[in-house]
């Protein structure tokens, strides 16, 4: 389970996080939504170590990971997709996989082709074109790609970062509804941002509704769905 | 004839030793993203240590595994005490520019050079000294006649073609390998994939080192040992990593024998001063002509 | 780009005049000070300063890292040798003349550079400065290959002497130099301020943005060479009038050490510069007293000042590396 207390992430002057405190809950689907610019991301990159925060906490399975490098805490079992489609287009779709599971080959040798197994499973496209180069695929599959990526570490949290970002809808709800699957099938915990507030609370167990860097709402997904005054302030619908 | 067929030869060996120092360059350039102007200096600084150990009585051959070593060492503790440091820094209004971004870690190689160049005459003084070779420098006996390849030159080439095999395996085939090539391309996601990128990128110098290492190793016997002996091959071997491609360690082979070829050709048919305009010549000709080297890729210009 | 008027402009040239005033006031008072061996220091001091000025302004400003100023000495030290010697011209006609060569060199060089960054831009240029002082050596007729062309300062005219009285030869290197370094300072200081300086500034800042904004970059790189290598090539001349034009003379140290200088001074300001010369050329001095005690062999006493200052470009670089000057925060940079 994840735990972030009053939060703070700076960019110079501008205070991007201003004090937030959430929860992930185990095995559930947890979303961040709210408009561009309040802070979705930065949480998610402060989660997952590539921002340093200036103050607050963040406690994963009872330990602080606070100040710890990125790599390390994929490590402990956070991965974390970045918006844009993380992949290296350089490199083919069977090594931009591989690399998500490069530190457990030591430990779980089997496990590692078993992981890469089951994700051409779950994202057939990606078998058919595992020898081309990453930066040959369509958004959709390169968005899979980078899911995929993330999944090979068997992490036990999945940060998901503006997953529909310029994909057709038809491609948006394949995905999300692989990672739904995923998460009740696996017990996978997720922590969803989202612009499409309407997709999110769709699969969503919980919500929490960012605006400007603060918390403005954290209720069961339903409730928030249900809400239209507060979708209508802050998610224009 | 014969002169033709000596620069062939004599072209060959030397076009192995620079694709190796090419090579070692296009290694930081793709696990790193710089380009290591101290990279002969460091070679410099191994061979002299094998040539103390020679003189002290050692065999050619331990002394050359410890050249190596030693190589990978001083790279890795250069990246570990300087580069490091140094992309870690990212408060400085000075490397808010794209320029400065790029020219700082160069000048800090540069310093490298400068500091290791300093260092070898303050240790060893500044004559020069002689390096033994492993095998014969005499011609092989062909029916007859002498061929201008000698064994040395066939040592040559056989080690640095082995090392190529086993360097372009490496970077393919294995984890670490993919690894390099991912910080390399891209640091963020290599990160969340859970590559320990600092220590990856140690191990980029340390390879690099010791591929440095060798070329100063097998290039010293046919010049003398002094702190400025590799400045020609440093020059040589950025050309030849530059006209092969920085990305590509084929093309990094590839360069590094056209190179070779020239320079043996303009020395052997012309006068030994023109082979640094007919260098000049060739980079500014690829540069013109095509920017990104003969085998390198689109992203190869990418600084 | 916002224009600049012509008041501004006439602004902008007083205040590089005031600053140039006083810097010439500043270094004859404290000359007059010195002994005959920290007087021909400082007049290294003066003439390497243009050079490193050449860098602050290609590299500085510009944000074009070139290795192969040396090379450009050279030419400037070449001209003025080859004028002096074959057309008999007084060194104050020949070494304006060489400025003008340096200029030219530095345009063939430019339209070479132009399309280079980073690495590719540095590597070039050290080639360029390793290639350039061999033809010294492949037309020996011409330029006495590493012989070299022996030329200096001379003696001050009899007006000089008959109104000062006889300078020391170190006293007369200064003044030589002096108003060159002037006359550097000067435009030096005009360029930095005026609408050609932000224009370099953003060259170096925002190579993508700028370009796209439509300023013609490649001419404006272009232009940067040419100026600097005007800089290199008087800062040459004056090196060569030291007594002789050579390879050895200008050899690939000579580009990496005008670079340490404005590296640890501060490499985007002419204050930065100046101090960085001082730091280079004193260094040695300073490294004997403070190990004079010491018997230190002639290898390590060679060596170290080259040892110390490369530790110190190593340290700027990493821990400050905006040098000396660039520590206190200053708005145009």
């Amino acid at each position: 389970m994840l735990k972030v207390e009053n939060l703070v992430t700076r960019f110079g002057s501008v205070v991007a996080i201003d004090g937030v405190s959430m929860t992930a809950q185990e095995s559930k689907i947890t979303t961040v939504i709210g408009a561009n610019g309040a802070g979705k991301s930065t949480l998610l990159r402060t989660i997952s170590g590539l921002e340093h925060p200036a103050s607050g906490s963040i406690t994963w399975k009872g330990q602080s990971i606070l100040g710890k490098r990125p790599e390390e805490i994929v490590r402990l079992g956070i991965a974390h997709v970045p918006e844009g489609h993380a992949v290296i287009s350089e490199l083919s779709v069977e090594e931009n996989i591989s690399m998500g599971s490069l530190f457990r080959r030591n430990k779980y040798k089997s496990d590692v082709t078993a992981a890469m197994d089951e994700m051409y499973a779950l994202f057939p496209r990606l078998k058919e074109r595992r020898k081309q180069l990453a930066g040959t695929l369509s958004g959709g599959e390169r968005q899979m790609l980078a899911i995929s990526r993330a999944l090979v570490s068997r992490p036990q949290l999945l940060l998901l970062d503006e997953p529909s970002l310029g994909l057709a809808p038809l491609v948006v709800e394949q995905i999300i509804d692989s990672v739904n699957t995923l998460c009740r099938t696996t017990g996978l915990s997720v922590l969803l941002v989202e612009q499409n507030a309407n997709t999110a609370l769709g699969v969503a167990d919980h919500g929490v509704l960012l605006a400007l860097g603060k918390v403005v709402a954290d209720r069961p997904a339903s409730e928030l769905k249900a809400d239209a005054t507060l979708r209508a302030a802050y998610l224009g619908y | 004839m014969n002169t033709f067929l000596a620069a062939l030869s004599s072209g060959t060996s030397r076009g192995a030793i620079f694709a190796l120092v090419a090579l070692g360059l296009v290694i930081v350039w793709r696990g790193a993203g710089i380009v290591n102007f101290a990279q002969m200096g460091q070679a410099m600084f191994s061979t002299y240590i094998a040539s103390t150990l020679i003189t002290n009585g050692n065999s050619y051959w331990i002394a050359f595994f410890v050249a190596l070593i030693s190589g990978a060492v001083l790279g890795a503790l250069l990246d570990i005490l300087v580069m490091r440091p140094l992309s870690n820094k990212k408060q400085s209004e000075l490397l808010s520019s794209e320029s400065m971004r790029a020219a700082v870690p160069v000048i800090a190689s540069l310093g490298i050079l400068g500091a290791l160049q300093a260092l070898a005459g303050i240790i060893w003084a500044a004559e020069e000294r002689g390096f033994p070779a492993p095998a014969k420098q005499e011609g092989f006996n062909f029916a007859g006649n002498v061929l201008p390849f000698t064994s040395f030159d066939l040592f040559v080439v056989s080690i640095v073609t082995v090392t190529l095999i086993i360097t372009t395996l490496f970077f393919t085939k294995t984890g670490i390998g993919l690894a390099m090539r991912a910080t390399a391309l891209n640091q963020e996601v290599a990160k969340l994939s859970g590559i320990r990128t600092n220590r990856t990128r140690t191990i980029s110098w340390a390879i690099s080192g010791a591929a440095s290492s060798l070329a100063g190793l097998l290039i010293t016997p046919t010049a003398n040992l002094s702190p400025n002996s590799l400045d020609l091959v440093l020059i040589v071997g950025f050309t030849a990593a530059v006209v092969g491609g920085l990305d590509s360690p084929a093309g990094a082979v590839l360069g590094g024998f056209i190179l070779g070829m020239v320079i043996s050709f303009v020395t052997f048919f012309s006068t030994p001063e023109d082979v640094f305009l007919a260098i000049l010549a060739v980079l500014l000709l690829v540069l013109i002509i095509r920017p990104r080297g003969i085998l390198g890729s689109k992203d190869a210009r990418r600084v | 780009m916002r224009a600049v008027s012509k008041t501004q402009k006439k602004s902008i040239a007083r205040t590089s005049l005031i600053r140039t005033l006083l810097f010439v006031a500043a270094i004859l008072l404290v000359s007059a000070q010195f002994d005959a061996y920290n007087q021909g220091q400082l007049a290294v001091v003066l003439i390497l300063f243009i050079g490193v000025l050449s860098v602050t302004l290609l590299t500085g400003i510009s944000g074009q890292l070139s290795l192969g100023q040396g090379a450009l000495m050279a030419v400037g030290g070449y001209s003025t040798a080859l004028l002096m010697i074959n057309y008999k011209l007084s060194l104050w006609v020949a070494v304006p003349l060489s400025i003008i060569t340096s200029a030219l060199a530095g345009l063939l060089l430019g339209v070479a550079a132009a399309r280079l960054r980073g690495p590719y831009l540095a590597g070039t240029t050290l080639v360029i400065a390793l290639a350039i002082p061999t033809i010294a050596n492949r037309f020996m007729s011409v330029f006495k290959g590493d012989e070299g062309l022996p030329v200096d300062v001379g003696y001050p005219p009899q007006w000089f002497s008959n109104l000062f009285g006889e300078p020391t030869y170190e006293q007369w290197q200064l003044y030589v130099a002096l108003p060159f370094a002037a006359i550097a300072l000067f435009f030096a200081s005009n360029i930095l301020k005026s609408r050609t300086g932000r224009m370099w500034r953003s060259i170096r800042d925002n190579e993508t943005a700028t370009s796209l904004s439509g300023v013609n970059f490649s001419r404006q790189k272009i232009y940067v060479f040419v100026v600097s290598s005007s800089f290199a090539g008087l800062s040459g001349a004056l090196y060569g009038l030291r007594g002789l034009v050579g390879p050895s003379v200008y050899p690939v140290s000579l580009s990496l050490l005008l670079l340490t200088a404005a590296v640890l001074g501060g490499i985007r300001s002419i204050t930065g510069a100046f101090i960085g010369t001082i730091i280079v050329v004193f260094l040695p001095d300073w490294i004997e007293l403070v190990l004079g005690n010491f018997e230190l062999s002639e290898q390590v006493s060679n060596y170290l000042p080259a040892l110390i200052s490369s530790l110190l470009l190593i340290l700027t670089v990493v821990i400050n590396p905006a040098g000396v000057a660039g520590t206190r925060l200053h708005k145009h940079k």
